[in-house]
């Protein structure tokens, strides 16, 4: 246990992200839905469904090409008394993979490898009568996805960026922007997550002084954390759509050198933090909004005084955002922030997944 | 003209009132809740009271810090909780700075929380320190801070449980030289109190050898006391008397002395650590008086809280009870007895943080947080009668020579046959607590009661360092009928008089 853990701390510092298996939990709930109404995978990613029926009537899952649901869906029905045999999955090329009619209260598991190809497969329950309302959409893609609000591919009723009401476990209603420290996973211990508003959050390392990602979708649930000993992490509500995977992306003088950094805490205008942190003893506010439609972020650093070196921004050219400084010239990725800078903005903005369409 | 008569009403009331309240004693036995009672605080909807630190504001409110990241204050006179701040990482500790500014102990880092716009809702959190290790283990709490008459804070570090593994990424220089241990320090300074000095602004390791430290106190001298938890390396709950530089017994946290060999700790002979280690002053005999005591707090209320000002009270989770703590300084260090407090009065369980308020009453702070106990807020207070107890138990060259509150009778007092001694003593080894080791019966030689009937000297057969003193009285009594309250305490022998 202890070398593995070890062995995991160097994987993660030396080297970048594998292509890994990936396991989707999803459930067939009550009122003809799905509880994942989508999610996402990468192309060629071998995938495991754990496919669980909490409802109270029968239910199948069905992975069907792009644009092909309401074909499968309307094959099957004219199968008629045919298709109970075969689970209500027709031999067709249009099916991806599928699962057999589970009864309530039951789980089956199987696997797929997600096409090569990018795109949005619908899923389906093609038990008669459902396949119209019953459905979600896997995103195979390695692109941010878009807001649910603004997404075609799921059914209207799950249209909604904002979850639905949340019980405050405070004596105090929720109020936003919202602030947990707590264990986050892909973080150091000294984490700070961060709700801008109900549906886009952030994760701010307080021990190493940078964002290391966000996402849409819902805030963090500390249920497990709270409870029992302390050593679950709090469980990420919605979809990351950006991840910081630069070992720390602001360099003092020189591009390649990492900086020493501390951090001094943050002050709160309006609920919403403004992170105080020292690079190489250069002090540095930090303060982070959302973008119209939660579209990304725009992150403002403000320096005690007009910086007296070259200050650069490193980013990953393949992370789905696009960047955009107020000051500075971009070069391969790298913003170069001159001498004499009191404050920068720099928004980023998601690219929004290639929508795969077909209308029928 | 009238003087007389006064007087002499004055003497029928007194009188009067004596016989009434002998009569009761008759009546009914005599019980604690003749001179202590309890009241539980009303909690707001919503929160769960799993309390991590109290400490009042110069205002008078009261100022609570809970798991799930909430700082409440509570206002006694109006009753009303209020929001200063949230979102915190288990905050297990907190110091009023004034009516608008705190410092709070989180997982992460001691921080100072301020209301800047005067609103009521905190805006500012600080990090005054966040200059420790954490490897992301669950086990590794951080409690405190303790204020000093300097303004310098002490804070006190978990070691980590090999319940659980570490996280892919830490905080702090990673060090595996401890990791085999059922607790391990693998980033500095786990294991450790620390010294945050308000001159430097730097955090300074003080002292080693900690495992779960979760309660740290000053005495009426000043002198810092840390409590910790049976485990390995504790044979039962001890109480520490706390001194720069000094090792306290649980091995994991000596890979950060400063010049540690580069050894594992476990491989050193315990005899080899028995030696290097300063002994608890105080041990707390399992399952006799408690299981895992909490926060020491000197009553210093100056006789507001009954006859036991200048004396420390300590908490505990498993027992609806407090402990007291009687110590003496012998040959230059520090070691004493306990006795329970507040049984009967109806305490809940879990007393994890207490306080006094400026009326004298004690608050008391519960938690059940993964452990036996209770949650809520309590407030113990002093319905202004003495109750017999014990105030003093102090080592003489052959024996102990107990002081009580109030005059024993002495005609019950002087029956040798009314204390049964033991001693025992706890091992000091790597495996999770200790039984009770070579116990013995020790024989009563001889009583004498003071001519005050305040003083009771008890000669033993023999005496010796190393064993805690388990003495078990009967039914001692003043003449007038008061019972002795609490019968059972527990003298931690480390040091016999030279």
């Amino acid at each position: 246990m202890r070398s593995v853990l070890i062995f995991l701390m160097f994987c993660i510092a030396t080297s970048t992200f594998a292509q890994s298996d990936t396991t989707i939990t999803l459930q067939a709930i009550t009122g003809l839905q799905y509880d994942l109404a989508r999610f996402a995978v990468k192309p060629s990613q071998k995938v495991t469904i754990v496919f669980k029926n909490v409802d109270d009537m029968a239910h199948n899952l069905v992975f069907t090409q792009p644009g092909k649901r309401l074909s499968v869906v309307e094959t099957v029905i004219k199968m008629g008394d045919k298709a109970q045999a075969t689970n209500y999955v027709p031999a067709s090329t249009e099916v991806l993979a599928a699962s057999k009619i589970l009864i309530p209260n039951s789980t089956e598991t199987f696997s797929f490898v997600a096409p090569p190809q990018e795109g949005v497969y619908p899923y389906v329950c093609t038990y008669p009568g459902h396949g119209y309302v019953m459905y979600g959409a896997m995103y195979v893609t390695t692109k941010a996805l878009p807001p649910l609000s603004k997404d075609a591919n799921i059914p209207p009723t799950r249209q909604i960026d904002a979850p639905v009401e949340i019980v405050s476990p405070h004596p105090f209603p929720l109020e936003y922007p919202l602030i947990y420290r707590t264990f986050m996973p892909d973080c150091g211990p000294a984490a700070i997550a961060v709700a801008i508003n109900p549906n886009h959050s952030y994760c701010f390392d307080a021990g190493k002084c940078y964002l290391r990602y966000a996402w849409t979708g819902g805030f963090v649930d500390n249920t497990a954390h709270w409870k029992g000993n302390g050593n679950a992490l709090a469980a990420i509500k919605g979809m990351i759509y950006f991840k910081d995977k630069v070992t720390y992306p602001l360099r003092i003088g020189k591009a390649d050198k990492l900086p020493e950094v501390h951090f001094k805490g943050y002050s709160l205008q309006k609920r919403l933090p403004v992170f105080s942190y020292t690079l190489d003893g250069v002090a540095v506010k930090e303060t982070l909004k959302s973008l119209i439609d939660d579209s990304g972020l725009s992150r403002t650093f403000s320096f005690g005084k007009p910086t007296q070196q070259t200050l650069y921004f490193v980013t990953q050219t393949d992370d789905g955002i696009v960047y955009k400084s107020s000051t500075g010239k971009w070069t391969n990725g790298v913003l170069m922030i001159p001498k004499g800078t009191t404050q920068l903005t720099l928004t980023m903005k998601r690219q929004t997944a290639t929508h795969s369409v077909h209308h029928h | 003209m009238t003087r007389p008569i006064s007087l002499l009403r004055y003497f029928l009331f007194t009188f009067f009132i004596v016989s009434a309240s002998t009569c009761v004693v008759i009546a009914q036995r005599d019980t604690i809740t003749n001179y202590y009672e309890t009241e539980q605080i009303k909690l707001p909807k919503g929160l769960r009271a799993e309390t991590g630190g109290l400490d009042f504001m110069p205002d008078g409110r009261l100022i609570a810090c809970f798991h799930l990241g909430e700082v409440m204050t509570y206002n006694p006179k109006t009753k009303v909780w209020k929001k200063f701040a949230e979102g915190l990482h288990d905050p297990l500790g907190v110091v009023a700075i004034s009516n608008s500014e705190i410092l709070v102990m989180q997982r992460p880092e001691l921080t100072r929380i301020k209301d800047t716009n005067g609103d009521g809702i905190a805006d500012v959190y600080e990090t005054v320190t966040d200059d420790f290790g954490m490897s992301g283990n669950y086990h590794e709490f951080a409690f405190g801070p303790l204020k000093d008459k300097e303004g310098n804070y002490f804070i006190a570090l978990n070691v980590a449980s090999n319940g659980a593994g570490i996280r892919p990424e830490i905080r702090g220089t990673y060090d595996s030289l401890s990791r085999e241990g059922r607790m391990y320090s693998c980033v500095p300074y786990r294991g450790w109190v620390m010294k945050y000095n308000v001159k430097t602004k730097k955090l300074e390791p003080y002292a080693s050898g900690f495992r779960s430290p979760n309660g740290l106190g000053f005495d009426a001298k000043g002198r810092l006391y840390v409590s910790d938890n049976q485990g390995d390396w504790r044979g039962t709950s001890p109480l520490y008397h706390v001194e720069k530089g000094k090792f306290y017994g649980h091995v994991a946290s000596l890979i950060w002395e400063k010049d540690f060999p580069r050894i594992k700790p476990l491989s050193l002979p315990v005899e080899k650590l028995d030696s290097m280690r300063t002994r608890e002053a105080i041990a707390f005999p399992h399952t006799e008086i408690a299981h895992s005591v909490t926060q020491p707090l000197l009553d210093n209320t100056g006789g507001k809280f009954g006859p036991f000002t200048g004396q420390m009270f300590i908490g505990e989770m498993d027992y609806p009870r407090l402990v007291r703590l009687l110590f003496e300084e012998i040959n230059g260090q520090m070691q004493g007895a306990c006795v329970a407090f507040g049984d009967g009065t109806g305490l809940l369980k879990g007393n994890n943080r207490l306080v006094f308020d400026k009326n004298g009453d004690l608050w008391v702070g519960h938690n059940d947080h993964g452990w036996v106990g209770d949650e809520g807020l309590s407030r113990i207070h002093w319905k202004g009668k003495v109750p017999l107890d014990i105030m003093a138990m102090n080592l003489s060259s052959d024996g102990f020579e107990l002081t009580f509150s109030l005059p024993v009778d002495a005609a019950v007092a002087s029956n040798p046959s009314l204390y049964k001694f033991q001693r025992y003593y706890y091992k000091y080894h790597r495996p999770y607590g200790s039984p009770k080791t070579d116990i013995a019966d020790v024989a009563v030689k001889e009583v004498k009661v003071s001519p005050d009937g305040k003083k009771v000297s008890i000669k033993l057969a023999e005496l010796k360092a190393g064993y805690v003193y388990d003495l078990k009285m009967g039914e001692l009594k003043t003449p007038n009928g008061q019972l002795l309250m609490n019968r059972a305490i527990y003298y931690t022998l480390n040091q016999l008089r030279k």
